[in-house]
């Protein structure tokens, strides 16, 4: 086993029932690394995404995380009051819809300050201030910090979204269609905040998306799913320019050119 | 273990003593043991249809008939009355199902059964408070899953908690939350204290009385052992602060005790009065001996 990685899944299945959620997966992400998991709908990636976060039990593999104390964890060993603290210290997951990552009936500035005040933050002052911070990063205006998210457009949740996640500095963050639903513009300018935010911070990011163009933007490197396998891995530009599998030929050559 | 012979003096003998039967008293203490072994933590009980509507103090009745012996003097009171609905009929209930002497002096009580106040009168050793609890889980209105509330208490993940108190300050500037004002225990469980104002919570901790929460249709006892530290939650820079009407009482003159807002006029004039009727009443007897 490689001593410098961040993350790393061996061999993970999970099945439902008889049906295969995802098979014999491995993978593994370097610090401050983005890894892109693309595939058709039903291929497996969300819940390859879902075992790797620790909010779905795998069935077989292993997980390992490597804290800030250079500790190796077995997600599929340690207590769930340890992966619960992991999971909103060191790790942070984006839900494509921001409706199911935020509080919709708690301010802005309440959303970003609940993981402070989760690992311990008791001053009212620096919570505000952090979360003022933050939503200046994810540009959006500080004056709507006490405005619930509900009267804020759909871009400008997932923005909130991403701030609320990323608030406590963790070092990967998991990602599920951060930009589905939203229009083309919007996507563009998540992306871009995304790309700054992740290499800035250095922070290293699992996003599973359908859309090519995102992986090209973000992704160091990407793997293909099919039928919850994994059909071929690789550098981005390698895979994307010169696909190998069958599959990924035909997700390649079926993007639309404007 | 049949106490039925006790109640001879009563016109109908069809109810066991205290009402509840033997078998759910003992039930119930089985609970209330186990919920002062853990304090703050909400032991589920089977709790039993009473002769009264939800909403009217079945919780703590339960808890009040299975902690209940003859030889104790009871008081009962709501919103620190003793003369209001809910407390008279509480204490009728158990005057003719458990034949007890009844008091409305705090002092003189082994056993007070309370909705929504802290009686003002320092509590003692060997006396029990009951209280009425309408939601016992005070992460209800923040997560509405039980399941998680209950993972959230096991693995004490309260930030949530402390999300409701910033709400507050972001929106009026500091915590205004007035009742039910949540409270640690034992540095351990976060527990809603019932809607007590949150003047009473100082009152909480470090009593040498016994603490006992029943919630009848949530189904929860919980309980704060005597001499158990209580902290009621808060922020460095927004310390908790017990407050009440910056008034004094309009009939004994006390400035140090909880006061009801009473408008007495129909162009709005209010007066204040004490909301504990049997401290009230003690004041005004010290006042006209001092006078005297």
């Amino acid at each position: 086993m490689k001593q410098n990685f961040l993350f790393q899944a061996s061999n993970i299945s999970k099945y439902y029932g008889q049906n295969i959620g995802c098979k014999n997966v491995s993978l593994d992400i370097n610090p401050g690394e983005v890894l892109g998991i693309v595939g058709e709908s039903g291929s497996g990636k969300s819940t390859l995404l879902n075992c790797i976060y620790g909010n779905l039990e795998v069935d077989e593999g292993d997980i390992f995380l490597n804290d800030k104390s250079k500790t190796i964890l077995n997600f599929t060993k340690i207590s769930e009051p340890k992966l619960r603290l992991i999971q909103r210290s060191d790790l942070a997951f984006v839900h494509q819809n921001p409706r199911d990552g935020l509080r919709m009936n708690i301010s802005a500035g309440g959303n970003i300050g609940e993981r402070l005040m989760a690992i311990g933050h008791r001053n009212y002052g620096e919570i505000r201030e952090i979360a003022a911070n933050w939503l200046e990063k994810v540009e959006i205006d500080v004056s709507r910090i006490d405005d619930k998210p509900s009267t804020f457009s759909g871009g400008m949740q997932q923005r909130l979204q991403i701030a609320r996640n990323l608030v406590t500095r963790p070092r990967l963050i998991f990602m599920d269609e951060p930009t589905g639903g939203l229009d083309v513009s919007v996507q563009a300018k998540i992306l871009d905040l995304l790309r700054n935010l992740v290499r800035e911070l250095g922070i290293a990011a699992v996003i599973v998306t359908h859309d090519l163009a995102v992986v090209r933007l973000l992704a160091d490197r990407i793997i293909v799913m099919q039928n919850g396998n994994v059909i071929e891995a690789g550098l981005c530009d390698q895979v994307l320019d010169d696909p190998q599998h069958k599959y990924s030929q035909l997700l390649v050559s079926s993007v639309l050119q404007v | 273990m049949n106490e039925m012979s006790k109640n001879e003096n009563l016109d109908i003998q069809i109810y066991n003593f205290a009402y509840l039967d033997e078998n759910t008293k003992r039930m119930i203490r089985r609970a209330l043991l186990k919920a002062l072994c853990i304090p703050g933590y909400q032991v589920p009980f089977s709790s039993r249809e009473m002769p009264m509507p939800y909403g009217w103090g079945t919780g703590g009745i339960q808890v009040t008939s299975a902690c209940l012996i003859p030889k104790d003097i009871l008081k009962v009171i709501d919103q620190g009355a003793d003369d209001t609905t809910n407390a008279v009929s509480i204490r009728k209930f158990f005057q003719k199902t458990a034949n007890v002497t009844v008091t409305e002096k705090t002092s003189d009580a082994s056993l007070i059964q309370t909705r929504h106040r802290i009686p003002e009168t320092k509590l003692k050793e060997k006396q029990i408070l009951v209280y009425q609890v309408p939601i016992p889980e005070p992460l209800r209105f923040l997560e509405p899953r039980e399941t998680e509330t209950r993972k959230m208490h096991a693995l004490s993940e309260y930030g949530l908690m402390y999300v409701k108190l910033y709400e507050d300050i972001a929106k009026h500037g500091h915590i205004e939350t007035a009742y039910a004002y949540p409270v640690k225990t034992n540095g351990n469980y976060v527990t809603d204290p019932s809607p007590i104002p949150k003047f009473d919570n100082p009152k909480m901790n470090n009593s040498p009385a016994i603490q006992l929460f029943g919630a009848g249709r949530e189904q929860r006892i919980y309980a704060i052992p005597p001499y158990t530290n209580v902290k009621s939650l808060d922020f460095e820079d927004y310390p908790f602060e017990a407050m009440k009407a910056n008034f004094k009482c309009s009939i004994c003159g006390s400035s140090d005790s909880y006061l009801d807002e009473i408008i007495v006029s129909d162009d709005g004039k209010r007066s204040y009065i004490c909301s504990d009727t049997d401290y009230c009443k003690e004041q005004t007897k010290l006042n006209s001996k001092k006078e005297d």
